[in-house]
């Protein structure tokens, strides 16, 4: 994977391929006590629009690092990370939060639903903090998310009335509608059961098919299976 | 957004009703303590003021004591010299009063006694219930006619029906019979006169009776419409200072005593309200408290919401719109309690019930500010949480 190392500019252009997610050779360093933790240890990466990729990795390999770097949480000790083209070098906390909400859609392992706010609530909350889109408009873009993942009947439903599966759901519905340029999934289907898990992954799927990009961290074989393509990280590295 | 805010802020509310009660106690009781004491402290110094100036704004009293130097100024002329020396008076009336018995048939009563002249009821604003007022002629020929206080008359004759009917007033041993021929309506006590339980007689027929000589011992000054009466009262003073020395007489004006009793008044008023402020600070320390646990119970709400791509200044305004909410919804709910207590409390006192709008306004501003101020730490903490840590929060 040396050809990784540097951006072969000419190919993309070639291909008329840009990257959404590129990184090059992006090191993480922890200090904790007075131990430097290498969580990410030069790691390239490169996702296109329309990809269906899995991050793989046993626990602690930096699989988690590497998906707080891509949803702009946090921000490399060294190398370069393009989102959609801009590089989240040196950004300022409001600066990540405004390509958090504009380029990321995140679905987490715990759904991580706001338990006060009812499904629709909780949908329409991203468009709130997109700040120019009158009332009106986030309901009618929530409606119709919910309506894509199949909850149209569940929208004045608070979490706790919701099982995992239909949880699961709104958090989707949340992640694409602000129609994002990635679909960033943490373990999505850590919290569920087989059977439902396997029709998150459909819905996954089905997202994907309709052009969107989705990368799905997990460490689950049979999960990073059913995504397209698969990188596998092992302690902070690529393994090759 | 800030609607936003505010509907974020009303729905963690109901999350924990009797927290946020509890929390808004403090703030509460701050406004309501400040509300009550300044509602108080006008109602009174309104009711205050008000008996003190109800014969008029416009009046200055004159004492003068008697002394060697004092007794060729305070006779019956003073008034018109005073007159001619100091403008912006309309009149002077001398008033003379004593305590002597007075007997109705079968009573005797020790009642307070006036000599005034035949204007003074009209000049303080005092009107006949029965009867008549005596006349100038009744002045000017020493009758013995007498106008009763209301509650002189009542004592005297309790049966009613004073006018008409004769009172036997005593000076030392021997008594003269003086014809009632008015009773009055009920007046205030006002500084200088308790109106109600006085006796009146003509100010000429007085001076015959019971003081022997042409001394007047005070006089009731009646500042002229358009006058400043605090500018005719320091001029008064100045002409007596240079005249007998301002040992020998004490002068006072309505006008000044109102300033002097709502001075009063205000200064308590603001001392009492400072001390409700400090409960107000108490309050907003409790508000503090709460928005720090807040902060802390929600970390992983925060973070999820800086997920979704919430920035540090957007969870900054959500919490401090947390704690403004808090603390003027406190502050409103303590108006109101503070206005309904002193009202309760004005009703019980029989005073005129006046709402202090400025009082009104500042613990509302004050409340306000407390939410900002105490609201501002914790927010700014909510607003520095790293999403990643707050996200795995448990």
């Amino acid at each position: 994977m040396r050809e990784m190392d540097r951006p072969d500019i000419q190919a993309m252009i070639d291909s008329r391929r840009i990257p959404i997610i590129y990184m090059h050779d992006v090191h993480r360093y922890y200090i904790v006590g007075d131990i430097v933790v290498k969580a990410l240890d030069g790691i390239s990466v490169k996702i296109y629009k329309g990809d269906f990729t899995a991050i793989m990795g046993p626990s602690g390999s930096g699989k988690s690092t590497m998906m707080n770097l891509i949803g702009c949480l946090d921000t490399p000790t060294s190398g370069g990370i393009l989102i959609d083209g801009e590089d989240t070098r040196g950004l300022d906390e409001t600066e990540l939060a405004y390509i958090r909400n504009r380029k990321i859609g995140f679905v987490f392992q715990q759904f991580n639903l706001l338990g006060k706010l009812n499904a629709l609530e909780n949908v329409m909350t991203p468009l709130i903090y997109s700040g120019d889109v009158s009332y009106r408009e986030r309901r009618e873009r929530a409606e119709n998310a919910l309506e894509r993942v199949g909850l149209s009947d569940r929208m004045r439903h608070l979490p706790n009335e919701l099982s995992g599966g239909q949880k699961q759901r709104v958090a989707i519905a949340r992640a694409i509608v602000t129609q994002p340029s990635i679909i960033l999934a943490d373990e999505p289907t850590g919290a569920l059961d087989t059977k439902t898990g396997d029709q998150i992954m459909e819905l996954f799927q089905e997202l994907n098919s309709e052009g969107n990009t989705v990368v799905v961290v997990t460490h689950n074989e049979e999960i990073g299976k059913s995504c397209s393509a698969q990188i596998r990280i092992r302690d902070g590295r690529r393994e090759v | 957004m800030i609607l936003q805010n505010i509907k974020l802020a009303m729905t963690s509310m109901k999350g924990g009703r009797m927290r946020t009660l509890l929390s808004l106690l403090g703030i509460i009781i701050g406004v309501a303590s400040v509300v009550t004491i300044l509602n108080l402290g006008n109602s009174a110094s309104d009711s205050i003021t008000g008996s003190i100036t109800s014969s008029g704004y416009d009046m200055l009293y004159l004492s003068a004591f008697d002394s060697a130097k004092t007794r060729d100024t305070f006779d019956e002329l003073f008034g018109t010299r005073l007159m001619s020396s100091v403008g912006g008076i309309e009149v002077v009336m001398p008033t003379a009063s004593s305590s002597a018995r007075i007997r109705n048939e079968n009573q005797i009563k020790s009642q307070s006694i006036m000599g005034v002249y035949s204007d003074y009821a009209a000049n303080n604003s005092y009107d006949v219930a029965y009867g008549s007022w005596f006349t100038v002629e009744d002045s000017i020929f020493k009758r013995q006619v007498a106008v009763l206080g209301s509650s002189a008359a009542e004592a005297l004759f309790p049966g009613g029906n004073a006018v008409g009917n004769y009172i036997t007033i005593y000076s030392g041993t021997k008594g003269k019979r003086y014809l009632v021929t008015g009773v009055m309506e009920e007046k205030d006590a006002s500084f200088g006169a308790s109106y109600n339980s006085t006796v009146y007689i003509p100010f000429n027929t007085f001076t015959q009776r019971f003081q022997h000589m042409d001394m007047v011992g005070s006089y009731v000054i009646k500042v002229k419409d358009g006058f400043d009466p605090k500018k005719v009262n320091s001029d008064v003073e100045a002409y007596l200072n240079e005249l007998v020395g301002s040992d020998n007489f004490f002068l006072l004006s309505s006008a000044s005593l109102a300033d002097m009793v709502s001075e009063v008044t205000s200064t308590l008023s603001i001392f009492l309200a400072a001390i409700g402020g400090i409960s107000l600070l108490v309050g907003g320390i409790g508000i503090m408290n709460i928005m720090l646990v807040s902060v802390a119970e929600r970390t992983r709400e925060i973070g999820i919401r800086k997920a979704l791509g919430a920035s540090p200044s957007v969870i900054k305004s959500q919490f401090l719109t947390e704690a403004i909410t808090l603390t003027s919804i406190g502050g409103i709910v303590g108006i109101l309690l503070g206005i309904g207590i002193s009202k309760l409390v004005t009703n019980m006192a029989g005073w005129e019930f006046s709402i202090s709008v400025s009082a009104c306004l500042l613990s509302v501003g004050f409340s306000t500010a407390t939410g900002i101020f105490f609201g501002l730490y914790p927010a700014a903490k909510a607003a520095k949480l790293d999403p990643i840590e707050s996200l795995n929060y448990e």
